[in-house]
């Protein structure tokens, strides 16, 4: 059944612009770095010792900021789609269980985010390579600051969808949104334990995969929140 | 017009979603009351400290993305059930529809700027500033980002109409958003961007022999220019679309 419904949702999301969405992300995070090492490559290199991890830094300082901003549009959307039409009940009148519509739907989501980070691994590489920043390629840094903001992100997708799929009214969850992002721009100053933290890899133990931990953790547990409170609620 | 006004005012007032006005002075509190402003050369003037590191946030992603927000919400009612055709049918030009509907946004937009001229005064009151609070600067700063979002809310509207769905005009404005860090670093970029102008006219850093913070042919070529683009273009496209 899961199978089958995720191949429905797969279709539902077809030349909606939500696989545009997926490579325009990872693209966009990069190509802003083309444009700043464009403009200033000499200076930026003179800035530090390590080129690569330098590189890396810059990249990730939008990596969080996209990360966060790309679940509302497709948490938001995905819901849409179901809203815009009155779709939710003939969805849930098919002999399918709630849960698993809530699961499919998290589901295509989640494997959508997990590509745009393996684009984002690839564009970051092969950009870096092109700058030339030095023989020793720091790969395990380069898959770390690929997947940990998308792990650590979790939670932000278990909230999103949670709201954007019980919300009549997308206005809730995309302004939810906007006070998240800038919540996670402000990431320096925030607590540790605030979800739009972790996406950005800081902590006070400056060990990043306790954000991706975390964010495993806590995604989880705030996905079968969601995931119940959307089976109890009534189909409008 | 102004009963085309009045009707846009009571739907709007009537679906529930005004709160989101109240998000500009929430976020203005949490930066002003959070952020660490010791790394900030605002000068012997604690206020000026405050401006800037609140303004920053604020300007540089909050308000382009809530504007943004607001201009599908005003364009929600007609897109369900069809809206649109209940509204066309009546005996009244599409023009105005657009033009009742812009005028309602920015209203809208300036209200939260007020709003958030509150938060600013707020938090200066609750750390306990002792210098007077500079009025003079900081409704220059309020008016100016109002300014420098009417162009950002032509778009978004000409957005909000062409799509349905409240993800597809947000993509669009993050899509143009989010650069803007980058870009107002740049002093060759930075004054020619759309998106980096609430910034530019919110930082009280600039020039301030001005009357807005940044140089008259910087208003009028950019943020007038992308205002007639915009404006235009989303009138024309009303003009034209199919209900």
């Amino acid at each position: 059944m899961m199978m089958r419904l995720l191949r429905v949702d797969f279709l539902k999301i077809k030349r909606k612009g939500l696989w545009l969405l997926t490579v325009l992300g990872p693209f966009g995070v990069v190509a802003l770095q083309m444009v700043n090492y464009g403009v200033r490559k000499d200076y930026l290199l003179q800035q530090s010792e390590n080129d690569w991890l330098y590189y890396i830094e810059y990249i990730s300082n939008f990596t969080h900021l996209a990360i966060v901003l790309g679940i509302v549009i497709l948490t938001s959307f995905i819901a849409s789609i179901e809203n815009e039409t009155n779709a939710w009940k003939q969805l849930i009148a098919l002999p399918v269980s709630k849960l698993s519509v809530y699961l499919s739907k998290f589901t295509v989501i989640t494997i959508l985010l997990f590509i745009s980070s393996v684009l984002l691994l690839l564009f970051s590489y092969s950009y870096g390579l092109y700058l030339d920043l030095g023989e020793e390629i720091p790969y395990i840094t380069l898959l770390k600051y690929s997947f940990f903001p998308f792990l650590a992100a979790l939670p932000v997708l278990a909230l999103q969808l949670w709201i954007a799929t019980v919300s009549h009214n997308q206005a809730i969850p995309v302004t939810v949104g906007v006070i998240g992002v800038i919540l996670a721009y402000s990431a320096f100053t925030l607590p540790d334990w605030m979800i739009w933290k972790w996406p950005s890899l800081i902590n006070g133990w400056d060990k990043p995969y306790i954000n991706a931990l975390l964010g495993l953790s806590v995604g989880i547990l705030l996905y079968v929140i969601g995931m119940f409170d959307f089976k109890r609620r009534d189909v409008k | 017009m102004l009963p085309i006004m009045s009707s846009e005012w009571y739907k709007l007032s009537k679906s529930r979603i005004l709160w989101i006005l109240l998000v500009g002075p929430m976020v203005g509190l949490f930066i002003g009351l959070t952020a660490n402003f010791d790394n900030l050369g605002g000068g012997p003037n604690e206020w000026y400290v405050k401006l800037l590191s609140m303004n920053l946030t604020y300007a540089l992603l909050f308000l382009p993305l809530i504007t943004g927000v607001l201009a599908s919400v005003v364009c929600r009612y007609e897109h369900q059930e069809g809206g649109w055709k209940q509204l066309l049918a009546m005996p009244l030009t599409r023009g105005k529809v657009f033009i009742s509907k812009y005028i309602l946004l920015i209203a809208l937009v300036m209200v939260m700027q007020l709003l958030y001229l509150g938060s600013i005064y707020l938090v200066g009151v609750i750390d306990g500033i002792p210098e007077p609070f500079p009025l003079n600067i900081v409704w220059k700063s309020i008016f100016g980002g109002w300014v420098a979002t009417l162009p950002l809310v032509a778009l978004q509207l000409w957005m909000s109409i062409l799509f349905k769905s409240f993800a597809a005009p947000f993509a669009v404005n993050v899509i143009f958003t989010l650069p803007t860090i980058l870009v107002v670093n740049s002093e060759r970029f930075g004054p020619y961007y759309p998106w980096a102008q609430p910034f530019s006219m919110m930082y009280i850093g600039g020039n301030t022999e001005d009357i807005f913070f940044v140089p008259w042919d910087q208003l009028l070529i950019v943020v007038g220019g992308s205002f007639l683009l915009f404006f235009a273009g989303g009138y024309l496209y009303f003009q034209r679309k199919a209900v």
